[in-house]
């Protein structure tokens, strides 16, 4: 009998700050969840997607701006392709297969070559596939800088955890509006 | 200005529908079980419709490829709620999925019914999957497609053009049903080119366009069989 009451749920005797107790109990791990859903979900949306993770801590400001090497010398097909391409261990070992500087994260690059890691480094922009875009059209023909989309990548000493831009819709819309770019649907769409 | 448009000679098609294939192949148009085919929900963005012609026992079939008609005057676009279906500069009626609401407005006011729905997720065999293109948009759930012209044939055709600083060139941009089709009996081009092929076919005297009476104005023709 007591098992039977306590499974229907509301026992007519119970008083009703009893009954409002239960019910808190009751709301607390709901409650709880969803906090930490939205806790873990809005900075994830705010930012732009998860973290994109990379085989090592590649410093940009390093090879730009110290060493001088050109963007193209490791995103390859910057101006002829789709896709400016990214650099894997044939790149990399063209200078690391032998041991470079004095960072840690240098002579961990070395190691990974020397064991045959590949190095698959990870993109940090997703183009949805009804987009027509190539880095060719806007790099090599508008002669765009890679700043403009790209922020101040190049300046980094660490992989940052996602792209330093957020480009959309509008985005692209803007500078097309200001260069007098096309604007017609058909030509980005597809 | 440039008039993209197609002349198809009836004279010369056999009905062999490889435009039809070359089409779906081009277009990640994936194909559906027989009960949905029944339910009138395949889709074929361009489709051989064959008509019987002549009494018993001098019959024969005429065979009509049938793509959009990227009407100069499209009736589709003047329905749609949100301009996810346009025509472009250039006399292309695009289709925009990502903007349109599903609603096929555009669906019910083609005269020729070459807009497709999809009812259901795009689904291929584990087989086919890695032949998908990936110039082309796979289509989602909810939204309509049609013939587009394989127009994006023509952005990389335009793009290596200039790339290489000259002119688009007629063979440059050539959607995959003309490529593919053994006869040569689609042919494309700009209308208003005079030295495009197109240009001087549509002023054979053969010509003729379907349901021309409707005003939709269609910039695919056709070459009537010789009689
Ligand atoms: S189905 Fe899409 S393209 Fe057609 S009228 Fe509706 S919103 Fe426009
Ligand atoms: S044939 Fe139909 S879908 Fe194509 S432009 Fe004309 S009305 Fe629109």
């Amino acid at each position: 009998m007591a098992e039977a009451a306590t499974r229907g749920g509301h026992p007519p005797w119970r008083t009703r700050g009893e009954q409002a107790g239960r019910l808190s109990r009751r709301l607390l791990i709901p409650v709880l969840g969803i906090v930490l859903v939205v806790a873990v979900l809005v900075p994830v949306i705010a930012r732009g997607g998860p973290r994109v993770p990379q085989p090592v801590a590649f410093n940009h400001r390093k090879h730009t701006q110290d060493l001088g090497l050109a963007c193209d010398f490791c995103h390859r097909y910057v101006r002829t392709g789709a896709h400016s391409g990214l650099p894997d261990a044939s790149t990399c070992s063209l200078c690391h297969s032998s041991p470079q500087g004095t960072s840690a994260e240098a002579a961990r690059v070395t190691e990974l070559l020397a064991a045959g890691d590949s190095l698959h480094f990870n993109k940090l922009f997703r183009m949805p596939d009804h987009v027509f875009y190539t880095h060719r059209r806007h790099v090599a023909i508008a002669d765009l800088a890679c700043a403009t989309c790209h922020g101040d990548i190049d300046q980094t000493e660490r992989p940052p955890p996602r792209a330093l831009v957020t480009i959309d819709m509008a985005f692209c819309v803007s500078c097309h509006k200001a260069e007098g770019a096309t604007l017609d649907c058909n030509a980005c769409h597809r | 200005m440039t008039r993209w448009g197609m002349v198809i000679d009836l004279a010369r098609c056999t009905g062999c529908a490889a435009c039809e294939v070359a089409c779906k192949s081009e277009n990640n148009i994936p194909t559906v079980s027989p009960d949905q085919a029944e339910m009138g929900r395949a889709t074929s963005w361009m489709r051989v419709m064959a008509e019987p012609k002549g009494a018993f026992p001098d019959t024969t079939l005429e065979f009509y490829p049938r793509p959009c008609m990227h009407c100069d005057n499209p009736p589709c676009i003047k329905v749609c709620p949100v301009r996810a279906t346009y025509i472009d500069p250039e006399g292309i009626v695009g289709q925009i999925y990502p903007r349109c609401i599903g609603c096929r407005y555009c669906a019910n006011a083609c005269p020729y019914t070459v807009k497709y729905f999809n009812w259901y997720g795009p689904e291929w065999p584990e087989s086919e999957r890695q032949y998908r293109n990936p110039d082309v948009s796979v289509r989602a759930k909810g939204v309509i497609e049609k013939c587009t012209f394989c127009h994006h044939r023509l952005q990389k055709a335009r793009e290596d053009a200039r790339a290489q600083g000259r002119q688009l060139r007629e063979e440059d941009y050539q959607p995959a049903c003309a490529e593919i089709c053994p006869t040569d009996a689609i042919v494309f081009g700009d209308l208003d080119n005079p030295t495009h092929r197109v240009a001087e076919l549509k002023e054979d005297p053969r010509v003729m366009r379907l349901m021309e009476d409707l005003g939709t104005q269609p910039k695919v023709y056709y070459l009537r069989q010789r009689t």
